[in-house]
């Protein structure tokens, strides 16, 4: 398993993207700096839930290795039009939690990480928060 | 749902339990099922009321038999499609307390109108 990317789903923004391309929007800062606060809000949401308080056995048995797994680089990288920015855990890293999303038979879920990485409804605030962005552009750019 | 996907994977003549609820003491039988309800979201709102709920599960297969692993999620996976759940995908591997069993994966949902 490689790493999670968090990948900015252009159709979801489309008519948005087009809204700004029409009023001759420069669209990489304004696209890069969406994805970027969306890395980092999920990156700061992975490391919250990482917290011993959160981990089985209140981290007890806990080395640090699933915490230093998480990415925390959330540069912008472009691949064509498509722009992508990685976030959650480095699997290629020792330690990495996958195992802490899934649960084992003798392990429960973690639930904080579960609301993150499987959750529609964190997903659906994460696009929200990047409507916002685009919103924002498009009124700054029609002088509002 | 709970009920209806435990009933479908008890059709398979394996234990079917709930993730993390094996303890420590406990061994692991020989192959089983697991799930965890992740989320249960309204489908849709009308009139400040809701309409469907969309469920969302995690199903999980262990087995000493690795081949079994892969064959039974497999079916799971055939079984609850005709019963009308909603799978992407075949499936992930997942991590094991023992190192006598193999684990595999899915993410499975349903839509209750």
């Amino acid at each position: 398993m490689g790493k999670n990317s968090l990948k900015l789903e252009t159709h979801a923004f489309d008519e948005l993207l087009e809204k700004l391309d029409g009023l001759e929007a420069n669209l990489i800062p304004i696209v890069e700096d969406a994805l970027s606060q969306a890395a980092e809000t999920i990156t700061e949401d992975t490391k919250e839930a990482m917290a011993k308080g959160n981990l089985p056995a209140k981290g007890e048995f806990s080395h640090g290795d699933t915490e230093k797994s998480i990415n925390r680089d959330t540069a912008v990288k472009w691949n064509g039009m498509q722009a992508e920015v990685n976030v959650g855990f480095d699997f290629e890293k020792p330690g990495a939690g996958g195992y802490l999303i899934t649960g084992t038979p003798r392990m429960k879920p973690n639930s904080k990480l579960k609301k993150i990485y499987k959750s529609k409804r964190y997903m659906k605030q994460i696009e929200q928060d990047m409507t916002d962005i685009f919103h924002d552009a498009i009124e700054d750019y029609m002088g509002g | 749902m709970e009920d209806e996907l435990i009933d479908i994977l008890m059709t398979f003549g394996f234990p079917v339990c709930r993730q993390g609820s094996i303890s420590k003491n406990e061994d692991y039988p020989e192959s089983f099922f697991t799930f965890w309800n992740n989320d249960s979201v309204d489908h849709a709102h009308y009139d400040n009321a809701e309409r469907g709920t969309e469920w969302d599960f995690d199903v999980n297969f262990y087995s000493v038999d690795p081949e079994k692993t892969y064959s039974v999620l497999a079916d799971a996976r055939q079984r609850l499609k005709h019963r009308g759940w909603i799978i992407s995908g075949k499936g992930y591997d997942v991590a094991s307390d023992e190192v006598t069993h193999t684990g595999r994966g899915m993410n499975v949902f349903y839509l209750q109108m």
